[in-house]
């Protein structure tokens, strides 16, 4: 599923619990020709984080096992400069307010505007 | 050559022995007894003829020995030790002179008794100086009655004159002394005779052939009266009352028992009516007669012995008399006549005996009037509808006590105070009354006896008193419970009449039937038109018929009940709700003799039970679309998953045709996952939409486990957005359960709903919900909803359950009574109770389905 595309061979994590979801996402960043790196567990992701260089991570916020909110608090102690994409499939304004404090640099309802999300990859990416 | 001295002294001694005869003949006639006249003929035998001694000896008949009872000495004192030991002396037969005499019935002549060898007395003799000695028997009828012996102090031979004249006086004292003995007898017998005559209590009557009275007993004049003897029995019918059983009907003096006897008939027990002015009110007697024949078989006159009879026929009166008014009683003659009827025949039992029969009304307070045919009227009246009373007269005191109350004179007893006036004008002197009790001892009434004398019952009285109160009691209970059971039947068929119920009997044999009014109106028959079983089934349903007939011919073969509940099918196609019920009589033999039941119309029922139905289900309806609301959020996150893959996927596939380089696999890839997630999103959209959706529920197989775990991940979002963690304790050993789905996760919900909201208030860290399961025994499935929250109401924690309770701010109050109601249709139980620590358990036990037992064929 990896496509050569425009980036400059940084990869973007994605996190999801829902598998459908998670392949489709991973398919999208794959048509803008990013490298896509899935896990439908948290922890599987703290622990490649722990030992890798992530730029940018998209997240579901709710999970299974481990929320989102644990991840992105978990993650800022492994891997501060890592930006975080949150997405969720629900309205909750306390969930984003707490999130948005721990510092993502976007946030996204889903089902999600697909150009808004790319830019948003980009610009992440960018800043690294 | 003759002696003229010897000549001389023969005709001396003839003479003397003529003169002797005639003396002695005299003066035994005089004498009273035996032993009187044997002392005449020894005193004047002596004297007369030269001997100087003479005995008689008479048998003793129990010891069989002759004993001396009468001695004549002349004045010598030389001979009182001789007579001495005769008196001392007993004689067996043949023993001595005496016995010698006795046993040969002859006279004996002994020269010498001093050398006699059978003269036990010898050596007595010899020293009284005695020689000679003559025994003679006196007979009669053949029979030695006694011995005369006389001595003499010469020795003597036997002078055979001597022996014949005194042998000639003991034949002449032997037959004076029958003659005397025979009067006596007859006296005797005579006085016998008219000693039982006297006292014996039978009448016995003899008349002489022209009707003369010869024997009159006293017995008999007590019956037939005081001077009836002097009465020729010709006059005896119509100058005594004589009469026929008819009591009235003179008995015809031609049919006389006497007439009969003196014309030579037999006659037995003739009975017959006696009325005279010392029995006024007659007595019976029962005849017997012989006619009186002499030797040569003429009749000579008659004898009648009467036996009173009176006590027997009275008796046998009031038994016949008991017999009628029970007779009366079991052909349910009115009330009134019975005891009208009891009380004249207790009234005939008596002469001046009046009674009266009060009853008690069903208050137990007031009395009634019951009979009372020979009281005044005024008395009556007076008397109905009085107060019973601890002095209320004698019945109502004897009803209200419950005992005998006597009062020997109403004048002055305390209890007679108010109808004293009323009992003077009516000639009522003395009143006892006896209370009358049911079998279970109520108190029904009472029996009382009025006479005009003060006095107080006789034990005869008692007697009927208690025959009257029993035969009383049987007549008013009998009525009593007739009564009832009229108001009870009576009641019924009320009953019968106003509820929509049709008694039926089916014949099946002759395939008849009958049907009650109100029957043919709910199975749509016209009145008049014949009714049989083919047409009675034939308005069951066309959908039932043939489920009805079977139950009904289960219930004929076991000759047992059967009930069905089905619809008729009516003209016009009108139909009714019914149930049937219905029971088989057999007769002995175990043939069906005929099938009886009722119907009852429910069908207004049946519409409400309808309309519940429907109630319930629009309010359960209601419950799911109103959980639709509490769980949008879930919702949405089920649909937004699926929704966001198929645009993530679109997106993908529309920047890799952009891009050009689109590899066809992996376009068919995104194509597939996008079909796919459309279909979840479908899923999710079903699952919705079979919650909310109006549908009759469908029963299947259920693992509850698994459903448990879907509707958890259904609520899962919503659970998170509260910040609450529900954990599951599932059994993997639970049993299955039939059940309907939905109905099974509407239950839940609002179990989980519930729970959610219970440990709202509580900081996130505490907000757990534990859904556990486990099989009880394998007979049940539980399903376990736990919270952590502030618990049920501590007084009744079922409160919850019932309708509009509720302890939140939002919400109807339903959810928990419509779960209750989804469980229990399910055959199922809910518990609520406050766990042990805190917070609340609801606990949920659906009936297992039996994993199917291995059925093998056997062929």
């Amino acid at each position: 599923m990896s496509d050569p595309g425009e980036a400059e061979g940084k990869e973007v994590c994605v996190v999801d619990d829902d598998l459908s979801v998670l392949k489709s996402m991973a398919y999208l960043l794959a048509s803008e020709g990013f490298k896509v790196r899935t896990f439908s567990k948290a922890e599987d992701f703290l622990a490649h984080a722990s030992t890798h260089h992530v730029p940018v991570v998209v997240t579901d916020i709710w999970m299974d096992h481990v929320t989102g909110l644990e991840l992105l608090a978990r993650l800022c102690a492994i891997s501060p400069h890592t930006k975080v994409i949150v997405i969720t499939a629900r309205e909750d304004l306390a969930a984003r307010a707490t999130a948005m404090a721990i510092g993502p640099v976007a946030f996204f309802m889903k089902p999600f505007d697909d150009e808004k999300f790319i830019a948003a990859v980009r610009d992440a990416l960018a800043e690294h | 050559m003759n002696n003229p001295t010897a000549r001389e002294q023969d005709h001396n001694r003839s003479e003397e022995q003529l003169d002797l005869l005639q003396t002695i003949t005299m003066e035994v006639a005089a004498a009273g007894d035996l032993p009187s006249a044997l002392e005449v003929v020894l005193r004047e035998v002596c004297v007369k003829t030269g001997w100087v001694l003479g005995h008689a000896w008479v048998p003793n008949p129990d010891a069989g020995v002759l004993d001396l009872v009468a001695a004549w000495y002349c004045g010598d004192g030389e001979l009182k030790p001789f007579r001495a030991v005769s008196d001392a002396s007993q004689f067996k037969p043949a023993v001595g002179l005496p016995g010698r005499v006795w046993e040969s019935k002859q006279p004996a002549w002994v020269e010498d008794v001093t050398n006699d060898p059978n003269f036990p007395r010898s050596a007595a003799a010899r020293t009284a100086g005695l020689k000679t000695g003559v025994g003679i028997p006196i007979l009669s009828r053949g029979k030695v009655i006694a011995v005369l012996e006389f001595f003499m102090r010469e020795s003597r031979i036997q002078n055979e004159q001597l022996v014949k004249v005194i042998a000639a006086v003991a034949a002449q004292l032997g037959l004076v002394m029958e003659r005397k003995r025979a009067a006596e007898e007859l006296a005797r017998t005579n006085e016998i005779l008219q000693s039982i005559l006297s006292n014996m209590g039978d009448a016995v009557i003899v008349a002489d052939k022209g009707g003369n009275f010869l024997v009159f007993n006293p017995a008999a004049e007590r019956m037939f009266g005081k001077g009836a003897m002097q009465m020729p029995s010709t006059e005896w019918s119509h100058r005594y009352g004589l009469y026929l059983p008819d009591k009235v009907t003179p008995f015809p003096h031609d049919q006389l028992p006497m007439t009969r006897s003196i014309r030579g008939e037999e006659v037995d027990n003739v009975e017959m009516f006696v009325r005279h002015e010392k029995a006024p009110h007659g007595l019976w007697t029962e005849i017997t007669g012989r006619p009186l024949r002499s030797a040569s078989g003429d009749v000579l006159g008659g004898v009648i012995v009467c036996r009173d009879i009176t006590q027997i026929k009275e008796e046998e009166f009031l038994r016949v008399g008991q017999s009628r008014v029970l007779e009366m009683i079991a052909a349910d003659a009115p009330l009134v006549d019975v005891l009208t009827s009891l009380v004249l025949l207790m009234e005939g039992q008596a002469e001046g005996l009046r009674c009266s029969i009060l009853l008690l009304n069903r208050d137990g307070k007031h009395v009634r009037h019951g009979a009372a045919p020979n009281l005044p009227e005024a008395y009556v009246k007076a008397v109905n509808g009085a107060a019973i009373g601890p002095r209320n007269g004698s019945c109502g005191t004897a009803m209200y006590t419950r005992r005998p109350v006597v009062v020997t004179d109403v004048m002055t007893d305390p209890l007679w105070t108010d109808y004293r006036g009323l009992a003077k004008i009516c000639g009522l002197r003395a009143c006892w009354s006896t209370p009358i009790l049911a079998a279970q001892g109520d108190v029904l009434g009472s029996f009382a006896m009025y006479r005009e004398e003060n006095r107080g019952p006789q034990p005869e009285e008692n007697r009927l008193t208690q025959i009257a109160t029993h035969i009383a009691g049987i007549a008013i209970e009998r009525q009593r419970q007739q009564e009832i059971l009229r108001e009870r039947e009576a009641r019924i068929s009320l009953a019968a009449e106003s509820a929509d119920l049709a008694f039926w009997i089916l014949y099946p044999e002759q395939n008849a039937a009958w049907m009650s009014e109100k029957g043919r109106l709910i199975y749509g028959f016209d009145s008049n038109l014949p009714l049989t079983c083919d047409l009675i089934l034939s308005r069951v349903h066309p959908d039932e018929r043939a489920a009805v007939k079977a139950a009904y011919d289960r219930a004929c073969a076991l000759s047992g009940t059967f009930e069905s509940e089905h619809r008729l099918l009516l003209p016009y196609g009108k139909t009714r709700w019914v149930i049937m019920r219905g029971r088989c009589l057999k007769d002995e033999e175990g043939n069906l003799l005929e099938t009886i039941g009722v119907t009852l119309d429910v069908s207004a029922q049946k519409q409400a039970d309808l309309q519940l139905q429907h109630q319930r289900e629009e309010m359960a309806h209601r419950n799911r679309v109103s959980l639709m609301g509490e769980m949008t959020a879930s919702f949405a996150h089920e649909l937004n998953q699926p929704l966001t893959a198929i645009a993530n996927n679109a997106s993908a596939a529309r920047r890799f045709l952009e891009h050009g380089n689109i590899d066809p696999v992996l376009l068919q890839q995104l194509l597939q996952d996008m079909v796919a997630d459309s279909q979840r999103a479908g899923e999710v959209i079903r699952g919705i939409r079979s919650l909310v959706r109006k549908e009759p529920s469908v029963h299947t197989l259920l693992d509850l486990n698994s459903v448990i775990t879907d509707t958890v991940r259904l609520v899962s979002s919503d659970v998170l957005n509260r910040e609450s963690v529900i954990t599951t304790e599932l059994d993997p050993q639970l049993p299955q359960v039939n059940a309907a789905l939905v109905q099974i996760q509407q239950v839940l919900l609002n179990l989980i709903i519930n729970a959610l909201d219970a440990v709202e208030g509580l900081p996130p860290s505490e907000r757990r919900i534990i859904i556990s399961t486990r099989s009880d025994k394998g007979d049940v499935a539980e399903v376990c909803v736990r919270d952590f929250g502030t618990g049920l109401p501590k007084d009744r924690p079922d409160k919850i359950f019932d309708h509009f309770f509720s302890t939140k701010q939002k919400g109807m109050g339903m959810g928990l009574t419509i779960v209750r109601s989804i469980v229990e249709a399910h055959g199922g139980t809910i518990v609520a109770e406050n766990a042990p620590d805190h917070g609340a358990r609801i606990i949920v036990r659906l009936p297992a389905v039996r994993a199917q037992t291995q059925t093998t064929a056997v062929a």
